[in-house]
Parts: structure tokens; C-alpha cells; sequence
């Protein structure tokens, strides 16, 4: 394989990657913030997909889509938050496994009852459906504004997280919630905010990856493992672990399926248990 | 003493309404059909089930005897799927069709055949009438020698320049039995397979495939694979632009819900390979079109038709042998013509495998289509089947 | 009587209770063939409850080693001509190899990172699976696995009848196991790793190669299972290996609840019955599976077993008084 097509493959891989940051980023952030683990996270991908398709299927508008759809999810994650899973914040970490694999059941379930289980077309944007030549390849219009929004919306996280009040709580608060607490912050709605904040951004991946991939109810459940996988990864409770896990797990996929094409999804969770077993921390994280 | 008499008689009681369900009361038979309602392929399992229970309907009875159909629930597990036909078999019902797929059939086959039974489903594993067949199964669809002869060879005579091919493929039985075919066909026809992608069975994300093919610089590409993955190639390569110099061939489609799937901008150009098109008019199509519309308002999917093919099989079947008794059947069907939804379908013997034929078509421009399912037009339709002695099918 | 919890008595009256329920099962259900599948799939979740409720580790990958269970011995039936038994414990000894040799990786980590570990693992073994499509027949499955007599000549299994016997005798027998070791030593020290890991190494246990022991004894009731579900059915399902089964596992484990080894029986048998009879109502009782699973883990901590235990600790206690 020529050295041009690895290098595409690079580039191809890095595009992918940014997808798997923003689908990673709240699940790290909350569990780096609260030691949740949320086996839900890929259902609020899985809800802003299917709302994608919609609101696309009412309006035929991707930016309506791109809106709601994240604004759908970190609803969800709210009202699971509100309901539900603070009930579980005293319980062992099985405990919320539990219980959020369940709600994800649930929400799968609810999806194949409202919408058939059969896999539905979100159409490409019609400005967005051509391709765009760079060099001696072709890359989908598409995929490119996908990057483009991802690196976007990756430069307000950072901002949002080191400039701002909430960000610093964040960040402070993924070190020791309890010395944030004796600060007299509320800790529970900064748990809320990371929560609706993290839904949102697991949401805009899905709606982003819609057209790209077709929707279908089981989507969620790959979701889930892609992003466990780049949170292990990149280094749980770090931002900057999101986004380096998301983009060496989608160059690691993009350039396997050159290589070793079968073994690129066994290489990923390969690598996750790598991780896991050589250090835990990751490569940005705390251990 | 008293134990054991208890113990017996409690068994008794347990058995005896199994005994007379299975008698049934006054000419009816009891036929079951497997299919998965929950599950991962619950998409496909409640379009089969639609279908056979149409055609039972339709059909009301055979050789005298009125059907009544019960459908066993799988869940998409092949485990479940055996342990209800136990069941259903330890009540006596003897006449099976359906599976949601290949794994099942094969299971569910063998079951059946253990215990006396027959069983006719639409399983797309080449085992299912090679290495794997039996006397008691029968299988309606073409698999992948069929898919890949009738759908490269009259391609392959429309565009003879189209000479360097490349590949990507499920790394999984079905897809390396497509890719074996498909090799040895470009072999014969002299064309050049330049190189193959193997993708996994869950995989979602194609676009490394993609680059490798289109780094290759074919002048045609297949995909050989199935279901949703099929889906996920296609929209993928269209939107990497591939369609502009390359043509693309997809030699195993479920037609109708795939298209509807990708919409018409995908499909237009692209080669397709189906068991199934609702737009061929034949005497059993028209008798399938009809009952389809009058109950969904719609056209006839790949999947409905599969389910209506399995019970009709059935139907055609008992009223040749003139009665239920499975043996008698069973020789019924074998070499047995009839009008299916493809047309003129015959029912081989050796393997039990339906010949019948198997399009190419060419998807349509939108502005082309009539209605709103005339995605595509049909090029050719053939009969393309491995000799009996060539599929490692021993019948016992 | 929460046996895991607080240790107990072996044998006593759940042992009574769970031999007596396994005879008579064949003549409570609809059919043989569904007691079988609850009897298989009781021993698979006991493999999660074990770990869960005695060790405190909770397995998302014990599916792993069902599945491997249930491909040896289909392979050891099919291309090598054992008999069921020795098939039947091949596999299992299998399992407990490989489930020792990965807990050697696993145990070294706790918590949330032994849990994706196991989730790892599991997705690592499907995929081998499909590799090894030769040996295992891929998406299709290993089919026309035959059904011989137990040992060379002796004990056909002819008839469901036969298989539910052999498989209640060796659901039976992984029970008694189990709860023998609730209530030995090796069984304390697991329990003490439970309550306080920090603690049990201060007193001087090597904790690791306890928790290794417990992982590779998980793995052989797993593979053990697995070796039964092929027995059972004849063929194994390529779904066998699938983190479903593992997540389906830890569903009925947690039903049933991870207080005591009848709690796999009980949560076994709910599932499962509930699958044969609520498919044929709604497709969708999956999600009365998730709801019901939500309201144990908040209220009901030691599932549907443990109600049951506290509901009659309560009548005794009220007895007692009045």
C-alpha cells in the first residue's frame, strides 16, 4: 500500500476520530467528575440520531436536526439524572452500571416500538452531498464539515472549560468533588450541568453520524463501546485524553482496515485492554 | 408405589393436551413458522412472518385440511429457536417453515429432519442445500454461486470493457463463499480481480475500505456481504464519489426495502443482484401483488415474498401428495413445478433447492421512476445453479 | 439463609429446596425442553452470582466462557468422538484454564476496570470466534453436533427426559459446589475480599491469587453451561459468544439476586420463563426486563431470592412473637 494512501488513511482516521471525541467527552467528563459510570451514554447518542432522522424527515433541514437532536439528548440525560441515577451516587459503582445498562435497554426498546427496527436513511444535506478534491483523493463534503464542526465545537469546549466559571468548577471538580462541595458550590447542579452537557455532545455526534451511517436501534450499544474505549484510552476525567483517545482510535480503525481489515475492531478493544492492564490512567488521565 | 403412580399421572396430565392439540379437531393442520419477533433481526422476522401468514390465509387450506398457523417466537436466538421446535414437534406439529436466518435454518434443519418433520425456510448459506442439506429441508432463495452467476455473467456481457474489479467483502462464511464465486467467474470471463478489502461482521465505518478501492483504481466494484452492511458500503462509497469512473455491482440485495433504504440518488447506476422484484409480472406474482396491496396499500418487499414463497411451497406440496403424511410430501415436492413469485419455480430433488430465477437490475434516475418503488429496472433474469454433484449435498 | 453474605450451613434447607425444585420442574413447566433450557442457563448465571455475590466482582464477560464451554465440547462431540461426559468436562476444564490465565490480567485491576476488562475480553472472544470460522463455523454456527452416550457404551440420553436428568443431576451438583464453598473458608476469605479487600491483605492474604481462584472456578460453571447448552441443543449458536449472553447472565443474576446460589436459580428461571411467555404477548418485554431490573437494584438489592428470604425471616420473626 502506497505511502499517499496511508497518509489518507492518517487523515481519513483523524476525521473519524473527532466523532469519537465528541461522543467520548461527556462520558469521561462524568466519570471523571463523579466516578458515574454511565452505560447510557450511547443511548443519548442513539435518541439524537433518530431525532436527526425526524426532523429531517419533517423539515429536511440537517441544521434543525443538528439543534434538536442534541437538545433531545441532554434533555434525556436530565430527566434520567433527576429521576434516577442521583439515587444511585451513594450505591457501588455495580450499582450504576446496573441501572444505566438498564435505562439504555429501555431506551432501545422504545426506539424499535416508536420507529421500526429496520435501519432508516438520514439524507446528506444537499450543499453537503458532493465531494471535495485534496490532492489526488476525493473525501465526501460531508464528512469534511463533520470535522469542521467537531474541531469547532472541540475549541468552545476548551474555551468553555478554561475560561469560564462552570469549566472551572469542572475541572476542579473532577479533582475532588468534596473540596468543591466545601467551597459552598452546589454540587449537584454542576453534576446536572455535566450531565446535560455530556448528553449534548454524545447527542451532536449522533446526529452528526446519521447520515454517515443510517440509523438503527442498536446503534447505541456500538456507540457505547467505542466510547469506553477511547475514554480507557485517552485517560478518564481528562478532555484532552477524549480527544487524542477519539483521534488514535479512529486513526488505529482507518489505517487496520488497510492492514489487518478484520482485525480493526479487535485491535480497538485489544487496545483497551492494553490500556487498562499496562496503565489504567491512560494517557492524559490521573491515575 | 403410590409415588410412582402419582408421578405418572402427572405426567399424564401434562401430555394429554399436547396429544389432542396435535389430532387437532376435524381436518385442520397444524403448521408453525419461525421467525424472530424481538431480537436483532426483529426487522426481518415480522416482514417474513407477514408474509407467510398472508399466504396461509390466502391459501386457507391444503389437501382438505384447513392451516393453522402458529408462529414460534425465536428472539433471534438459535437456541430458542431449537428448543420451541422441540416443542412445538414433542406436540406433534410436524410442518415448519421460516427463519430469519442462517443460523436458525441450519439448526431448526436439522431438528426437523431428526424428528421427522419437514421444513422449508429461505436461509442464504450455501450449507443449507450443500454440505448441510437433508431430506426434510427445502430451501426457496438462491445462494451465493446464483447470486454471483446471475447477476456478474450478464453484467459482465453488458460491459465487457469493465475488465479490473476490486472487492470488499464480509470476512464471514457468506461473504467469502460470494468472494470464491466471484473469483472464479472473473477467472473464466478473463477479467482481472485486482484485490480485496475484508471488512468484520459488525463492522459500521467503511471509509478505509473505500480509499483502499478507490486507491486501486478499478473499473468496477462488488460488495459482497449482507444486510445492513450491504446498506453501510453502498451509502458510503456513493457519497466518496465512487460512482463518477467506477460502476458498482451488488450481487446479494434484498431489493426493494434496500433501495428504499438508500433512496434514489444512490441507486442510480448501480448493478444489483435480487431473488425478488415485485415489478416482474407473472401469473404467482400477480396472485402475491394482489393480497400484498389489498393488506399494506404497497408493494411486495424481497422479505414478504420469501415468507409468501416458504408457505406456498408448503401449500403446493400437500395438495400434490394429497395428504400431510410427511414422506409423502416430501417425494411431492421434489421435481415439483409450480407458479411462484419469481414465475415458474421447480423444486430440485437432489438438493432440494427451488431453481428459479434470479435478476440483475440497474438502478433508475428519479426522474425515471414511474411510481414511487420503480427504483430500478430488471436487465436480466436467469437460473444460475450449481450442478446437484458440485454443492457437497449428500442426501441420506 | 443469604448464604454469600453471611456464610450458612451445607447442606440445609435450600439444598432440600433446590433438589426438590429440579425434580419436580419437568412436571411444573409446559414442557421438558424449557426446563432444560432454565437448568443450563441457572448454571450460567451462577457463574455471575458467584462472582458478584462472594467475591464482589461484577463479570461482564462470563458469556465469554460459556460461549468457550459450549465451542469445545461441540467441536470435542463432533470431530473427536468423545462421549458427553468426558466432552462435558473437557470443556469445563477448558474454561477454567483460560478463565485462570485471564484473571491473572484481570484481578490486577478493580472496580469500573475489572468490569470493562471483562467487557473487553468478551468482545475479544466474539471476534475470535469469527476467525475462527473453520473451527466454529462463523455467523452460522456449529451444527450436527451429535448426541452420544455419556461414557463409551454406557447412559444413551435418549429423549428430552434423559438430557433434563443428566443436565438437573450436574445443575445439581455446580450447586452444591458453590454452596459448599459459601460455607468454607476459602469462602470466608472471598467474603472478607468482598466487604474490605485492604482489609483481608492486612491480615495477611495474598488476595490476588484468591480472586484468581474465584475467577477461574466462575469460568469452569461457565464453560460447564456452555458444554450443557450444546449437549441441550446439538448445535451451538454463534449468539453463544456475543456480549448479549454476557449481559443476559448478569441480567438473571441480578433478578434472581447475588445474596445466595439459589438467587441464579431463581433469576434464571424468572428470565427465561418470562421470555417463553411474555415474547408471545408483546416483542417488546425486553423493556419490563430493564424496569423490573431498575426497581431491584434500588429496592430490592438481593433480587427476587433475597425478597424472598427477608419476606420469611419476617413471617418467622412475627411467628415467633405472636
Amino acid at each position: 500500500m502506497s505511502g499517499q494512501v496511508l497518509v489518507f488513511q492518517v487523515l481519513n482516521g483523524l476525521g473519524i476520530g473527532m466523532i469519537y471525541f465528541l461522543l467520548s467527552v461527556g462520558l469521561t467528563m462524568i466519570f471523571g467528575l463523579m466516578r458515574f459510570v454511565n452505560f447510557a451514554h450511547g443511548a443519548l447518542y442513539l435518541v439524537a440520531a433518530y431525532v436527526a432522522y425526524v426532523v429531517s424527515l419533517l423539515t429536511g433541514s440537517m441544521l434543525w436536526a443538528l439543534l434538536v437532536g442534541p437538545l433531545a439528548s441532554a434533555l434525556l440525560a436530565v430527566a434520567a439524572e433527576r429521576l434516577l441515577l442521583r439515587r444511585t451516587y451513594s450505591m457501588p459503582h455495580e450499582a450504576q452500571i446496573l441501572v444505566t445498562f438498564a435505562v439504555a435497554l429501555i431506551v432501545q426498546e422504545v426506539v424499535i416500538l416508536l420507529f421500526d427496527p429496520l435501519a432508516k436513511n438520514v439524507p446528506v444535506p444537499d450543499f453537503l452531498s458532493g465531494i471535495v478534491f485534496l490532492g489526488p483523493f476525493v473525501y465526501p463534503a460531508y464528512r469534511l464539515a463533520v470535522v469542521a464542526v467537531s474541531a469547532a465545537v472541540a475549541l468552545l469546549l476548551w474555551l468553555a472549560l478554561e475560561r469560564t466559571r462552570f469549566g472551572a468548577i469542572l475541572r476542579a471538580g473532577s479533582e475532588s468533588t468534596e473540596m468543591v462541595s466545601l467551597l459552598g458550590i452546589n454540587v449537584h447542579r454542576v453534576f446536572l450541568g455535566a450531565f446535560a452537557l455530556g448528553g449534548a455532545l454524545a447527542g451532536l455526534a449522533g446526529a452528526l453520524a446519521a447520515p454517515l451511517r443510517g440509523v438503527e436501534p442498536f446503534m447505541g450499544l456500538e456507540a457505547l463501546g467505542i466510547a469506553f474505549v477511547v475514554v480507557v484510552v485517552g485517560g478518564i476525567g481528562s478532555f484532552t485524553g477524549a480527544l487524542l483517545g477519539g483521534l488514535l482510535i479512529g486513526v488505529v480503525q482507518s489505517v487496520m482496515s488497510s492492514f489487518w481489515p478484520e482485525g480493526a475492531r479487535l485491535m480497538i478493544y485489544g487496545a483497551m485492554a492494553l490500556v487498562l492492564l499496562a496503565r489504567p490512567a491512560g494517557l492524559m488521565g490521573r491515575a | 408405589m403410590r409415588r410412582r403412580t402419582l408421578l405418572g399421572a402427572g405426567a399424564g396430565l401434562v401430555a394429554a393436551p399436547a396429544v389432542l392439540r396435535a389430532q387437532g379437531t376435524g381436518g385442520r393442520l397444524e403448521v408453525a413458522g419461525v421467525y424472530s419477533l424481538s431480537g436483532t433481526f426483529a426487522n426481518v422476522g415480522d416482514l417474513l412472518n407477514k408474509g407467510t401468514q398472508m399466504a396461509f390465509e390466502h391459501y386457507g387450506s391444503a389437501t382438505g385440511l384447513r392451516i393453522n398457523y402458529t408462529l414460534l417466537d425465536d428472539q433471534g436466538d438459535p437456541g430458542r429457536a431449537v428448543r420451541r421446535v422441540q416443542e412445538a414437534m414433542g406436540q406433534g406439529i410436524r410442518h415448519i417453515v421460516g427463519c430469519t436466518n442462517s443460523a436458525i435454518a441450519l439448526a431448526v434443519a436439522k431438528e426437523v429432519h431428526a424428528r421427522g418433520g419437514i421444513y422449508i425456510h429461505m436461509a442464504g448459506a450455501d450449507e443449507a442445500t450443500g454440505s448441510d442439506c437433508n431430506r426434510a429441508s427445502f430451501r426457496w432463495p438462491g445462494a451465493s454461486f446464483t447470486a454471483i452467476n446471475a447477476t456478474l455473467r450478464p453484467f459482465i456481457e453488458r460491459n465487457p470493457n469493465t475488465k479490473r474489479w476490486y472487492t470488499i467483502t464480509g470476512q464471514y462464511v457468506f461473504g467469502e463463499s460470494l468472494l470464491t464465486n466471484l473469483k472464479s467467474v472473473l477467472q473464466e470471463a478473463g477479467h482481472r480481480h485486482l484485490g480485496n478489502s475484508y471488512h468484520s461482521l459488525s463492522e459500521r465505518e467503511y471509509s478505509g475500505y473505500i480509499t483502499a478501492a478507490i486507491a486501486a483504481q478499478p473499473d468496477v466494484l462488488a460488495i459482497c456481504n449482507f444486510g445492513n452492511q450491504t446498506v453501510d458500503v453502498l451509502r458510503q462509497a456513493v457519497s466518496f464519489g465512487m460512482k463518477r469512473n467506477v460502476k458498482i455491482v451488488v450481487p446479494w440485495s434484498t431489493g426493494l426495502d434496500q433501495f428504499q433504504a438508500w433512496g434514489a440518488d444512490i441507486c442510480e447506476g448501480v448493478y444489483f443482484g435480487v431473488n425478488y422484484w415485485h415489478g416482474v409480472d407473472s401469473p404467482g406474482n400477480r396472485v402475491v401483488s394482489q393480497v400484498v396491496r389489498q393488506k399494506t396499500n404497497g408493494p411486495t418487499n424481497y422479505l414478504q415474498a420469501c415468507g409468501w414463497a416458504v408457505a406456498q411451497m408448503l401449500v403446493e406440496g400437500l395438495n400434490k401428495a394429497g395428504t400431510a403424511e410427511i414422506p409423502a410430501v416430501i417425494r411431492a415436492l421434489e421435481g415439483l413445478s409450480y407458479e411462484g413469485p419469481t414465475g415458474t419455480e421447480t423444486i430440485r430433488a437432489e438438493d432440494h433447492q427451488v431453481i428459479k430465477d434470479y435478476y440483475l437490475m440497474l438502478g433508475k434516475a428519479r426522474s425515471a421512476m414511474r411510481d414511487p418503488a420503480d427504483f430500478a429496472d430488471v436487465l436480466a433474469a436467469t437460473k444460475a445453479f450449481q450442478p446437484p454433484e458440485r454443492t457437497g449435498c449428500r442426501m441420506a | 439463609m443469604s448464604a454469600f453474605r453471611e456464610g450458612g450451613h451445607f447442606p440445609d434447607g435450600t439444598t432440600l429446596g433446590v433438589g426438590a425444585a429440579l425434580v419436580a420442574l419437568p412436571f411444573l413447566l409446559p414442557s421438558v425442553t424449557l426446563a432444560s433450557e432454565l437448568v443450563v442457563f441457572a448454571v450460567a448465571t451462577l457463574s455471575c452470582t458467584f462472582l458478584l455475590g462472594l467475591v464482589g466482582l461484577l463479570s461482564f464477560g462470563q458469556g465469554l466462557f460459556f460461549g468457550l464451554g459450549a465451542y469445545v465440547s461441540g467441536v470435542l462431540l463432533r470431530e473427536h468422538g468423545l462421549g458427553t461426559l468426558p466432552a462435558v468436562a473437557a470443556a469445563a476444564g477448558f474454561s477454567f484454564l483460560a478463565a485462570g490465565l485471564l484473571a491473572f490480567l484481570a484481578v490486577r485491576r478493580q472496580g469500573v476496570y475489572f468490569v470493562m476488562l471483562t467487557l473487553a475480553f468478551a468482545q475479544m472472544g466474539y471476534f475470535a470466534m469469527l476467525a475462527l470460522k473453520d473451527v466454529t463455523g462463523g455467523e452460522n454456527g456449529l451444527t450436527g453436533v451429535p448426541r452420544p452416550p455419556l461414557l463409551a457404551g454406557a447412559g444413551t440420553l435418549s429423549g428430552p427426559e434423559a438430557v433434563y436428568a443428566f443436565l438437573a443431576g450436574l445443575a445439581f451438583a455446580a450447586y452444591l459446589l458453590v454452596q459448599r464453598i459459601g460455607c468454607s473458608p476459602f469462602g470466608s476469605v472471598l467474603r472478607a475480599i468482598r466487604q474490605n479487600e485492604a482489609r483481608a491483605e492486612a491480615l495477611g492474604y495474598d488476595t490476588r491469587r484468591f480472586k484468581i481462584a474465584a475467577f477461574a472456578l466462575a469460568g469452569l460453571l461457565a464453560g460447564l453451561a456452555g458444554a450443557m447448552h450444546t449437549v441441550f441443543l446439538g448445535f451451538v449458536p454463534p449468539n453463544a459468544i456475543e456480549l448479549e449472553m454476557s449481559e443476559r447472565l448478569i441480567i438473571m443474576a441480578i433478578i434472581g439476586g447475588a445474596g445466595a446460589p439459589a438467587g441464579a436459580f431463581v433469576g434464571a428461571g424468572f428470565y427465561v420463563l418470562m421470555a417463553d411467555w411474555l415474547s408471545t404477548l408483546w416483542p417488546r418485554w425486553l423493556m419490563l426486563i430493564g424496569v423490573l431490573l431498575i426497581a431491584i437494584v434500588l429496592f430490592l438489592r438481593e433480587g427476587v431470592w433475597g425478597g424472598a428470604m427477608l419476606l420469611l425471616a419476617r413471617l418467622r420473626r412475627a411467628r415467633r412473637r405472636g
